[in-house]
Order: structure tokens, then C-alpha cells, then sequence
């Protein structure tokens, strides 16, 4: 991995194209096309519906009718997962979107508003990493009612710290150049010098945390669906049809693979972009074009960390 | 997640120029303290966010208890006292976390069983669970690593890479899926579900909890696998390595006794962060296993809406998390001490 890893964030450092040059990027951003189109037209192409009850058809396999075979009730196993792929990506996104605006936001303003600010929010961020994700999204359906959205808010309340720590760090790092120093001392305000100088440096970490994030509460939402957590029974998730499957393991063992298979591929496509994006943007070198001179020494710079990183 | 910065916020300023002796003691006191400024404040207000989850319920536990006939305003009223509902959110809270730390978590609203007990019942499955996961993290990991980094390259080291890198993208609860179908349901070799405690024969036991906790740790596995073969390869490759192996020492100890040590570090931060949260993923296990543990009673509780229960034990995995990562922290700093007693 070293290895790989050091090759591709030279080529990184250097080549201005895009993460797209990687071969399991380009797989990946495939994968990941092919989910959100299922998310946006699954339930228009799904071949069935996916709550017709078939009791002539249990348990089949895979066949030319039924592509993945049906469930206990005959159900169409494909239609069921087309259909149920809209609500699981979407709330996944719903929550990345969630830690997103409450932890980028504080990261970039804890270092600029001042130090007790730093400190409160801080451990306030602490406090949340205390609390494990399913534990406090179940405990928060109980107490706000057992549905999708209570659920995505509590995963995206436990992503902020992460989104907030990659952030602070981020922002850190470059609050402290010495040309925020020369803004600064050119008379540019705080907020100039976030929206120029910070936030086009921080925003490669906030792309790179933001896709291992999705695959962070794309698991949560599989996992809590599995659970019964936020949806009624009739209504296809990816989880729903994985914990349906559980209960007839003695008439059907191969059926839990396929959503098992699609969660795994669509986590593993969204950890390999990631990892794209974290080769490109080596050790705080940008993704996107960069209109600041960019100075050889920072190249150089660069360079070294990316090698010192493999 | 981590809690990896847990004891550091306090040491960062009094970390510089290596202190000299005298002033040892100095330091460590101000390492505590200002861990403890980190600490106190992690507890109070993550036990402040479990507490008011029950405030945020619009639920209404007078009501709710008495059941809808018997409920009339005076009723409500007095069981509202009774239950001190009727003070400040602040106050009810601080009464709340009193009662906590004397081991008084309130009673369940249903059943009025206490929740302290109902949690200590069935503590012992998680935590069985999660310890031999851990210890089938080291073995397995552990194993994993050395294999792959003193064969780097070959096609060992490749397949576990592989291997590392798919089981990283399963969930744990399709792992234990998994392993139910080939284990449990395809072979008959270990129980598909169920669970019986140590008292009832320890191969039993371990023959109920060896599913799950193996789900349960192949993640972890992997992560630990990943982190040593890394270190290990870096370690391999130093002076004092090759130099021993001039000297004509067995490998086999020079593995051990030198590299193995030194390339620890890292892989054991990995398990000691990533332990707080088996305790949290066994329920994903036990959910698949179907064993009487936490995360049964948290979704029964959650689904007849029981707050106290569910206050109960976010709190109790929660503080377990806190804990354990001082733990963690401190014995890593301890064990990767430098010279100046500074840790690491």
C-alpha cells in the first residue's frame, strides 16, 4: 500500500488533471454513478413492484423473472433493493449533509473567534465522540419518535466532531501562513481572509472527510434499517431486506449476499474515492485550481510530506 | 472515532524543551490537571446530552405510567412530584447525575425493574463478547501483520492487503451474517443463535460467544493487520535491525525481542481506540446472534419508548467509552514514555 500510495501522490503533487486519472477512482465514481442513478429512477425501472406479494413464489432463486430471486413473501429481491435505494442514500447524505454544516463551520470559526470559544467547542466535540452511533440514534428515535429523519439527525449530530476536528485542523494549518498574516496586516478582515485565503485550502479535507463520511452513515443507515429503526416494515431499505433475509437463513442462506454485497460495494467505492482524494491533495496541496501563487517552496514541501507520509 | 486527543489538550503547552529533573513532578501535575480540565467537562456534558434526550421527548412520563384512565390532572401532578419532574431542567439533572454515581439509574416505566439491574444482567454478554473480540483482534491482526510484512511483496502480503482492505467495507452485522450462513447454518459447528453464560460450562460459552465476538473483530483485525505490517516493514528495515542480524541472532528473536517491540506502538493505539467501540458494535452482534444483551434492551426500550432505560445505558457505554480511552491513553503514554516523561 505504501508503495502505491507514494506514486500516486507524486503524480499527485505534480500533475494539475484530476482524481480521475486513478484507475479505482474512476471504478468508484462508476459504482457511485450507477447507485445515484438507481437513487433518482430506481422506482421508475424497478422490472416489479416492490410490495406485490407473491405465495406461489417463495424463496426462488435467481431466475430470468425474478434477476435476484424473491423473500419470504415472494417479493422481487431486485425491485425491492432499486426501490429502497433512494431512501438509504438519501438519508446517508442527509446526515453527512447535517455533520457537515455543524462541524465545518465551528472548525473554521473556533480558530478565528477566539480561545475559550476554542475551548467550549472543543469539548463539546469531545462529548459527542463519547457517545457511539447507534446507541444514541436508537436512544434519540426514543425519545423523538422512531423515523428516518430522528435517526439521520442524531448520525449527523455524531459526524459534526469528525467533520469538526478535520476542519480545525485544516484551517489551523493555514490561518497561520504568512500570507493571512500579510492579508491581515494589508488591513483584510477576518471574514476575507476565511473566504479567500482558508476556505479553498480546507476545502480538499472537507471533500476528502465528506466521502468517508457518506460511507461512515451509509453503514449507520443500512445497520439502523436493519435494525427496524426509522422506517415500517412494507417499505424496501437495503438494511430492511437484509434483516428480512436473516429470518429464513435455513431456506434461503445465499439471499443475504446481495444487499450485503451492495452496501460492502457501494462503502468500498466511496472509501477508494476518498483515498483518490486524499492521494491528490497530498499533505494540503489543493484539488482544485488555485488563482494564489503558489510558491516552489510549498511545492517542494509538499512533495516531501507526501513522501514522508508513504 | 476516537477520543485519541482526550488526555493531550492540557499537556500541549507544557510540551517544549525537555524539563529537568526537578520539575518532573511539576509537569506530570499539570499533565493531570489539565487533563481533568478535558475530562470534567467531556463527562458533565456528555451525560447533560443523555439526560435531556428525556426532556426532548414529548412524551409524557406521569401519563404514560398511569395509563390514559387514570390519568387526570391531580394524578399527574402528584406523580410528576414524586418523580421530581417538576423542577428546573438544570435541577432534574443534577438530581439525575447524583443518583447515577450511587448507582441509581431510576426505574424502568413499564416494568419498574430498576434500570441499573436490567443493565448489569446483561452487561456480561457484551462484555464477553467484546473482550474475546479483542483478544481474537491481537491473535488474528497480530498474526496478519508479521506474516504480511516479513513476507512483503510476496503473494502473502498481497492476499492480506486484499483481504484487509475487503473485510474493512463489510459492516460487522453482515460479517456475522456471513458467518452464520457458513458456520452456523451450512456446517453445524457452532450455534446459530442464543446464549448461555460461563457458569453453564465454559466451552458452552465460548462456543455461543465465538460468532459474534469473530465478527465482531475482523474490522478491527484488519485495522491492527494494516497498522503493524506498516510499522513493521518501517522497523525492519532500521540499522539496529540489520546490525543484529550481522551479529548472526536468531531471527525469529530479533522479530521479537527488537522489531515486534518497537513496531507495537501504533497497532496497540489502533485496538485501544478502537475497543470502546466493540462495545457499542456488539450489538450489532448480538442483534444477528439474537443474545439477551444491551442492544436488545435498548431496542425494545426504545420501541415502547422506556427514557429512563435508554438514559441508562447511554450512559453506561457512554462513561465505558470515556474510561476506557483514559486507560488507553494513559498506559500507551506510559508504556512510549520518553526519557523527559513526557510520553509520546
Amino acid at each position: 500500500m505504501s508503495g502505491r500510495r507514494r506514486l500516486i501522490g507524486h503524480n499527485g503533487a505534480k500533475g494539475s488533471g484530476s482524481v480521475l486519472r486513478l484507475p479505482s477512482a474512476r471504478i468508484a465514481v462508476g459504482i457511485l454513478a450507477a447507485i445515484a442513478f438507481l437513487a433518482a429512477f430506481g422506482s421508475v425501472l424497478a422490472p416489479q413492484s416492490p410490495l406485490a406479494i407473491n405465495a406461489n413464489a417463495l424463496f426462488q432463486g435467481p431466475s430470468l423473472h425474478h434477476l435476484l430471486g424473491t423473500d419470504y413473501l415472494g417479493r422481487d429481491v431486485l425491485s425491492r433493493l432499486m426501490v429502497g435505494t433512494r431512501l438509504s442514500v438519501l438519508t446517508a447524505v442527509e446526515a453527512v449533509g447535517i455533520g457537515l454544516v455543524l462541524g465545518a463551520i465551528p472548525g473554521i470559526a473556533t480558530v478565528f473567534v477566539g480561545r475559550s470559544f476554542d475551548f467550549a467547542i472543543n469539548r463539546v466535540s469531545d462529548a459527542l465522540m463519547t457517545l457511539p452511533y447507534i446507541f444514541f440514534a436508537v436512544a434519540v428515535t426514543a425519545a423523538l419518535g422512531n423515523g428516518l429523519p430522528q435517526a439521520m439527525i442524531a448520525v449527523g449530530i455524531l459526524l459534526a466532531p469528525l467533520f469538526f476536528r478535520v476542519t480545525r485542523a485544516a484551517t489551523l494549518e493555514h490561518a497561520r501562513a504568512q500570507y493571512v498574516e500579510a492579508a491581515e496586516l494589508l488591513g483584510a478582515s477576518k471574514l476575507h481572509v476565511i473566504r479567500v485565503h482558508v476556505l479553498r485550502k480546507v476545502l480538499p479535507n472537507i471533500v476528502v472527510t465528506t466521502a468517508s463520511m457518506t460511507a461512515a452513515a451509509l453503514l449507520a443507515v443500512s445497520f439502523l434499517t436493519f435494525l427496524g429503526i426509522g422506517v415500517q416494515p412494507p417499505t424496501p431499505t437495503w438494511g430492511g431486506v437484509m434483516s428480512s433475509d436473516l429470518d429464513y437463513l435455513a431456506q434461503a442462506p445465499w439471499a443475504p449476499f446481495i444487499p450485503g454485497v451492495l452496501i460492502a460495494v457501494t462503502v468500498g467505492a466511496l472509501n477508494a474515492l476518498a483515498d483518490a482524494f486524499r492521494d491528490r491533495s497530498t499533505a494540503g496541496t489543493l484539488v482544485i485550481a488555485d488563482p494564489i501563487v503558489h510558491t516552489d517552496l510549498e511545492r517542494a514541501d509538499g512533495d516531501r510530506q507526501s513522501q514522508a507520509v508513504a | 472515532m476516537t477520543v485519541l486527543s482526550l488526555t493531550r489538550g492540557g499537556a500541549a503547552g507544557a510540551a517544549g524543551a525537555p524539563p529537568p529533573r526537578r520539575r518532573r513532578g511539576r509537569v506530570a501535575l499539570a499533565r493531570i490537571g489539565g487533563g481533568l480540565a478535558v475530562l470534567v467537562p467531556i463527562v458533565f456534558l456528555s451525560t447533560f446530552i443523555t439526560f435531556c434526550l428525556g426532556a426532548l421527548s414529548n412524551s409524557n412520563p406521569a401519563a404514560t405510567i398511569l395509563g390514559q384512565d387514570a390519568a387526570t390532572p391531580a394524578a399527574v401532578a402528584r406523580l410528576d412530584n414524586y418523580l421530581g419532574l417538576d423542577h428546573p431542567l438544570i435541577v432534574q439533572y443534577w438530581n439525575w447525575l447524583v443518583q447515577a454515581v450511587h448507582g441509581n439509574l431510576g426505574r424502568s416505566y413499564f416494568t419498574q425493574i430498576p434500570v441499573s439491574v436490567s443493565i448489569a444482567q446483561r452487561l456480561p454478554v457484551d462484555l464477553s463478547i467484546a473482550i474475546l473480540a479483542l483478544i481474537l483482534a491481537v491473535v488474528i491482526g497480530g498474526t496478519a501483520g508479521i506474516v504480511a510484512a516479513i513476507r512483503r511483496g510476496g503473494w502473502l502480503d498481497r492476499g492480506i492487503t486484499a483481504a484487509c482492505s475487503a473485510v474493512s467495507t463489510l459492516p460487522a452485522f453482515v460479517v456475522g451474517i456471513i458467518l452464520v450462513v457458513l458456520f452456523a447454518v451450512t456446517v453445524h459447528v457452532f450455534p446459530a443463535n442464543g446464549y448461555v453464560g460461563p457458569s453453564a460450562g465454559l466451552g458452552d460459552w465460548l462456543s455461543h460467544i465465538f460468532l459474534p465476538s469473530l465478527a465482531l473483530s475482523l474490522a478491527v483485525s484488519a485495522d491492527v493487520a494494516r497498522q503493524l505490517r506498516t510499522s513493521l516493514v518501517q522497523v525492519l528495515e532500521q540499522n539496529y535491525i540489520v546490525g543484529a542480524r550481522v551479529r548472526g541472532l536468531p531471527y525469529r528473536r530479533i522479530l521479537v525481542r527488537h522489531a515486534l517491540r518497537n513496531a507495537a506502538g501504533p497497532a496497540l493505539v489502533v485496538l485501544g481506540n478502537d475497543f470502546p467501540q466493540m462495545l457499542a458494535g456488539a450489538v450489532a452482534a448480538e442483534v444477528v446472534f439474537s443474545l439477551p444483551g444491551l442492544g436488545q434492551l435498548l431496542l425494545e426500550s426504545a420501541q415502547t419508548r422506556d427514557i429512563p432505560v435508554v438514559q441508562g445505558l447511554l450512559l453506561v457505554v457512554s462513561v465505558f467509552v470515556i474510561v476506557v480511552n483514559l486507560v488507553v491513553n494513559t498506559t500507551l503514554n506510559w508504556l512510549y514514555r520518553t526519557d523527559d516523561g513526557m510520553g509520546t
